[in-house]
């Protein structure tokens, strides 16, 4: 149509204005001497930062870090989203918010409670282990490499999740049904026809998690570090932090490897998924997938996924929850117990900026996501249907900043952001959530939108309805499933959100990551856990009631007054 | 409304390589009548359907929809689909699987912001019509195949659009519920009396129900006739053998005979219709259809078109047998009656009216 | 000078005298207080309530200190009215011409060298020193000279912030070194390949030593005694030595404070004695006001000295040759 260039025109310059600023001001920053954006050009920040002995030892642990990280996530995901989707397993509703729990812990303390499960001299999981197998050491080492795949991976298996399960629910089950009917088991129809179709939503899902896992600065500095394993976020942070008078600029020069890398990356998943026709799975018959009945085997897979479950999401969680009662780190003991307390929770439930930094995370998780999801909406649209070269460059831009490692993009929203009146504003926090968390909203919303087929939409303009009414009427109520993904990872990000908050935040627009982060840094592992915990307590109540409103929806009859 | 379309093009780019999908198409579709646009995949049909709708654009020409001007590349016209007026059924049916039947089907009218009551009479009305009385309240996806292929219909027809347009709406359903859907769909369309552009590659479905049909190939138009005279005299011998069986013979013109002309070829001499008056000398093309045969055990007399050879085959197909004579080198395939009484070796007669055979260009 | 001294330790006691500065300062309505130093909340709102002027407390992490200051500076979006940080941190700002001298007079009485110059006061020392577990560490093993810590016994024991990059503790090292705590060069260079050879766990910060100690992961950590008293009542003890090292902390005013009396308040304030005791008091920090130390056990009586600032190229080559020790086969 003549419209759609403009409403890609206009998509580009509105995602291009908020994610291409701060970047540029990074790479203005990257190329100029001094501490600031603007200053007399240079080269030295790149022969420097590109020049270290140690990089190629970095790049090669980043590589492993990045591709492990989203082969956990994935496979993970991809199991659960099976079983909770696709199977008669009881308690499915339960495992599907525990999927995605570590969406909604600060990486922090997700990080903090595998190293006191994990570590080699007292983890506990490790001292439970060695007693029940009567081990000489440890049986494992948190602080390797494969300790720091194993918490990114499970820290950014909500990411794929919510991926991969709207994907695997609007799967047009007749596709697998002609497989068994041609004579495949049931394992054979899973990987000749189930995943192959699904390849766009996995793609989308392993890619997004390495654009993450290349960012996260968390798991690398409390997990890595201590191992004496550097990858790219913490060799960035190395190399400004040693010195009074961190250059940016210079983090920003060696992030821009990052940055390219990603955008590498998203090209690679356009290429492989560009026969867009082959994976239009919703049509107007099955909608709704029937469920693979698991018969004998459904208590022992219900016991997989519950261990599974467990180990991985709820103990973290429950050893969150200890260190919150107890005065300081303690292992447990009857000592320990005897010691616990509320004390943690009162006090922060006294002070006056964590109950602020609550409200503000809340009101910027709600208003945020929803924002943001609009705005995915129709950047999916054009990036889906449109597909044009125009449409490719929308769709890296909306990767830009959210590619860029977590410690510098902040510092790149802070010089964008002083140049407008909205710098120190909750405005500034709200912008900068929603273009740099872009992909959030975009990767869910694309994915289901890849499934709905063309003509649903055309029939609705021939009968009369414009772009927007069709949009309203029509493919919004059948992207819903991907709609309430989206927003759900996009508000659980916005309400623990640390890299843009922790510059960008001022006081009256505290943030909960922000007051977590000073906790942390004050060493007060008790309130930062009663912090946590509520955190995860108000994101879940966000995903659940996205869940249901979501459900709510698709039962819906939309009629039109 | 009559449909008129002027040299309409439009490329694909496929890794590279331009693909002419539709090639300076010119075309009127008379106003009120079932038009079909036939061909094999690719042709180029679907695609024209889809400029005539407005959901792709054509590179060049024009195409008018009564007095309407819908799309000029010249003039930089381009009217968005949803301001064409029309009512389409899509191959898929494209029934929206959140929406009730109810839904599906006033939502056109709910798009042209009418009043609730006259949204609910004309729902009614029009579920009657194609006869999905009661259903109103059924969620779309819980219908079988022909159900929901009426709801598209009626969803199609029931804002009373100028021009109703369909893409192979019957390929989806299983044989015999293709047939009886085909028969209701004309009688529903003769009923209405609007323009119905129809788009097939199943050459019954054209005959069937058309009053004109086109005939496409590789994004041109190849020829345009009643199914009757696209049936016994196409003009052209791609679509001769395209609309149905048909048995091509080689040879050459030896004279007119007014509107006939002997033709002579590898089994003897032939009378056909020569409506392309082909000049004696010329070497032509004769197509006689395997059910205008007609068959003998004996010698019937000195007839014209009368040959002897040999049945090579015969298989039983229900209604009738399907045999194949071998006169000479020539193998031609024919229909015999399955009450004939004949076996697979015996020599038999076969004749045809001159009438019913045709002489094509090469 | 000593009038003057006197006739404001008089304004503490008899606040009415004070009213001419406080006045204005009170029409300006709020300061605004960018500080690296943390949990310092108490303080704050203590002067807002009691002196009637709003106390606005930005907390702003020492890595993105510079960053964001000189951001908004350059920008002409500098909020703060008072500015606190690291020295070295503060000496930068003021050569980038974003401070303005003041000398305060609740200074008086601070040691010479914490007032010589004439824009910024220090008023404390994140003074650093060993930290272990009571409950895991025997009384006879605990380390009463730095040198201990090359005992192998502590061989995968030890958790400290990472030599080669944190700022703090490669100034702590090279401090020990400058402030002659070892007989010589080579027994200090020697001290530090020991204390590598006993593999240290490294960490970020100061922040994330205390825990793996209290949870007896690691028995002693290069840490700061402070956490001895925010951490309470975990089993927390400082090893004695004869002397603690640690970098000052400055406090200045800003150039182009929005409200310059307030400002100025603030930091007389904040100078006083009894600020400094609530600093010591509530977060264990060591403070240059005369005769107030943290409730920590032992602390009066040790010597804590500042360690010279070093430059950022000082640090950078420091942090390599810590790097090469540490983190060498």
């Amino acid at each position: 149509m003549f419209k759609k260039p403009s409403l890609t025109f206009s998509l580009i310059l509105i995602v291009g204005f908020l994610t291409v600023c701060p970047v540029l001001m990074l790479l203005f920053g990257s190329f100029s001497e001094g501490l600031t954006s603007f200053g007399s050009f240079t080269l030295d920040k790149y022969i420097e930062g590109y020049t270290d002995p140690i990089l190629r030892e970095v790049l090669l642990n980043t590589i492993i870090f990045t591709v492990g990280s989203a082969l956990v996530a994935t496979t993970l995901a991809l199991f659960l989203a099976y079983v909770n989707t696709r199977t008669n397993l009881p308690f499915k509703f339960l495992f599907s918010i525990i999927s995605i729990i570590p969406m909604m812990i600060p990486h922090i303390l997700f990080s903090v409670s595998w190293v006191l499960l994990l570590n080699p001299s007292n983890g506990i999981l490790n001292r439970f282990l060695m007693q029940m197998f009567g081990l000489d050491g440890a049986f494992f080492n948190i602080y390797t490499l494969p300790g720091m795949i194993l918490v990114e991976g499970l820290l950014d298996l909500p990411i794929a999740y919510l991926i991969i399960a709207p994907a695997m629910r609007a799967f047009d089950v007749t596709l697998e049904e002609s497989s068994k009917v041609c004579g495949a088991s049931v394992l054979r129809t899973l990987f000749r026809v189930t995943l192959p179709v699904l390849r766009p939503a996995i793609l989308a899902a392993a890619i997004l998690v390495v654009v993450r896992s290349l960012a996260s600065f968390a798991v690398p500095s409390v997990v890595g570090m201590p191992g004496r394993i550097y990858v790219l976020s913490t060799y960035i942070y190395r190399s400004i932090s040693s010195g009074f008078a961190a250059d940016f600029g210079k983090a920003a020069a060696i992030g821009m490897s990052a940055l390219v890398a990603s955008i590498a990356l998203i090209y690679v998943y356009r290429y492989l998924t560009s026969e867009r026709g082959k994976f239009v799975t919703v049509s107007s018959r099955g909608f709704k997938p029937t469920l693979l009945d698991l018969k004998q085997y459904k208590f022992p897979v219900f016991l997989i996924v519950g261990l599974l479950c467990f180990v991985l999401i709820v103990l973290p969680v429950l050893v969150l929850f200890y260190t919150s009662m107890l005065p300081y780190s303690m292992v447990p003991s009857a000592r320990a117990f005897a010691m616990m307390s509320w004390n943690n929770w009162i006090d922060v439930l006294k002070d006056p900026i964590s109950l602020l930094s609550i409200r503000n995370s809340l009101t910027l998780g709600v208003v945020g996501a929803t924002l943001g999801v609009v705005l995915s909406i129709f950047v999916s649209y054009v990036i889906v249907k449109v597909r044009s070269k125009a449409s490719g460059i929308l769709e890296s831009l909306s990767f830009l900043s959210f590619s860029f490692p977590g410690i510098v993009i902040g510092v790149g929203f802070m010089w964008f952001f002083v140049q407008t009146p909205l710098y120190g504003t909750i405005w500034a926090l709200l912008i900068g959530y929603i273009a740099t968390y872009l992909p959030y909203g975009v990767r869910p919303i694309s994915s289901a939108f890849v499934q709905i087929h063309d003509h649903l939409e055309e029939s609705s303009r021939i009968c009369g309805a414009s772009t927007f009414y069709t949009m309203r009427r029509i493919v919004i109520p059948l992207l819903v499933p991907g709609i309430v993904s989206g927003w759900i990872l996009m508000a659980t990000m916005f309400v623990r959100e640390l890299s843009l908050s922790v510059v960008l935040s001022r006081p009256g627009s505290e943030v909960l990551a922000v007051q977590i982060l000073h906790f942390a840094e004050d060493g007060l592992w008790g309130k930062l856990s009663a912090l946590g915990i509520m955190m995860i307590f108000l994101s879940s109540t966000l995903v659940v009631a996205a869940t249901l409103i979501g459900k709510k929806l698709t039962r819906m009859e939309v009629v039109d007054t | 409304m009559e449909i008129r379309i002027k040299g309409l093009i439009r490329n694909y780019y496929s890794e590279g390589k331009q693909i002419k999908a539709l090639d300076k198409v010119d075309l009127t579709i008379p106003a009120n009548e079932i038009f079909t646009l036939l061909g094999p995949s690719g042709c180029g049909k679907t695609t024209l359907l889809r400029c005539v709708v407005g959901l792709e654009n054509p590179d060049g020409g024009e195409i008018m929809i009564g007095d309407q001007l819908v799309w000029s590349s010249e003039k930089k016209i381009f009217v968005p689909p949803e301001k064409r007026g029309l009512g389409m059924v899509f191959q898929t049916y494209a029934i929206w699987p959140h929406m009730t039947v109810f839904d599906n089907v006033a939502y056109p009218l709910q798009t042209r912001k009418l009043p609730k009551e006259q949204i609910r009479s004309k729902v009614r009305k029009v579920l009657g019509f194609v006869q999905l009385d009661g259903f109103e309240g059924r969620p779309a996806t819980k219908l079988s195949g022909g159900q929901q292929q009426r709801v598209a219909l009626a969803r199609a027809l029931v804002a009373e659009p100028k021009v109703i347009l369909f893409d192979e709406p019957l390929s989806n359903l299983d044989a015999k519920l293709r047939e009886d859907t085909r028969k209701e769909l004309r009688r529903f369309l003769s009923e209405l009396k609007i323009t119905a552009v129809y788009v097939t590659h199943d050459r019954i479905e054209a005959l069937a129900l058309s009053d004109h049909i086109a005939v496409m190939r590789a994004g041109r138009i190849v020829e345009i006739g009643s199914p009757k005279k696209i049936y016994f005299n196409s003009d052209h011998r791609f679509v001769a053998d395209f609309i149905g069986r048909a048995n091509l013979i080689k040879g050459k013109v030896i004279r007119e005979e007014g509107n006939h002309a002997v033709f002579d070829s590898a089994i003897g001499q032939i009378v056909g219709l020569n409506s392309q008056k082909i000049a004696p000398g010329q070497e032509a093309m004769l197509c006689i259809r395997p059910e205008f045969m007609k068959l003998a055990t004996t010698e019937v007399g000195e007839g014209k078109n009368v040959f002897c050879g040999k049945l090579e085959t015969l298989v039983f197909i229900g209604e009738a047998y399907e045999g194949e004579v071998r006169i000479g080198d020539t193998l031609l395939t024919t229909t015999i009656e399955p009450t004939e009484d004949i076996t697979e070796g015996d020599e038999i007669y076969i004749s045809f009216d001159p009438d019913h055979c045709f002489l094509l260009p090469v | 000078m000593k009038k003057l001294s006197i006739l404001l330790l008089g304004l503490f006691l008899v606040p009415s005298v004070f009213a001419a500065d406080l006045v204005k300062a009170k029409s300006e309505g709020q300061v605004n207080f960018y500080a690296n130093i943390t949990a310092i909340q108490p303080i704050v709102e203590e002067y807002s309530s009691s002196q009637g002027i709003k106390g606005i407390y930005t907390r702003i992490s020492t890595s993105k200190y510079l960053a964001t200051i000189l951001t908004e500076h350059a920008a002409g979006k500098l909020q703060a009215d008072v500015l606190q940080a690291p020295l070295p941190v503060m000496k930068i700002l003021k050569d980038k011409g974003v401070l303005v001298a003041y000398k305060s007079p609740s200074a008086t009485g601070y040691p010479d060298w914490a007032q010589q110059d004439d824009t910024i006061v220090q008023f404390g020392i994140e003074y650093v020193a060993m930290i272990y577990n009571k409950e895991m560490v025997k009384p006879e093993d605990v380390p009463t000279r730095y040198e201990d810590l090359t005992d192998p016994k502590w061989f995968d024991k030890i958790v400290m912030p990472d030599p080669s990059l944190h700022a703090t503790t490669i100034t702590w090292l090279v401090g020990l070194k400058e402030n002659k705590i070892f007989p010589s060069d080579e027994a200090w260079l020697k001290f530090v390949k020991g204390l590598a050879a006993n593999r240290p766990m490294f960490v970020k910060s100061f922040g994330p030593t205390p825990a793996p100690v209290e949870s007896g992961e690691k028995h002693l950590a290069i840490s700061m005694p402070k956490y001895i008293i925010t951490k309470a009542p975990a089993p927390l003890d400082w090893a004695r030595v004869d002397t603690l090292l640690g970098s000052p902390r400055g406090i200045a005013i800003s150039a182009k404070a929005p409200h310059p009396n307030a400002a100025r308040h603030f930091m007389d304030y904040w100078l006083t004695r009894d600020a400094m005791k609530m600093l010591a008091d509530k977060v264990g920090e060591y403070v240059l006001a005369p005769g107030v130390f943290p409730p920590i056990d032992g602390i009066s009586d040790v010597k804590v000295l500042p360690i010279r600032e070093l430059s950022d190229e000082e640090i950078h080559s420091w942090g390599n040759e810590f790097k090469k020790i540490f983190y060498g086969k």
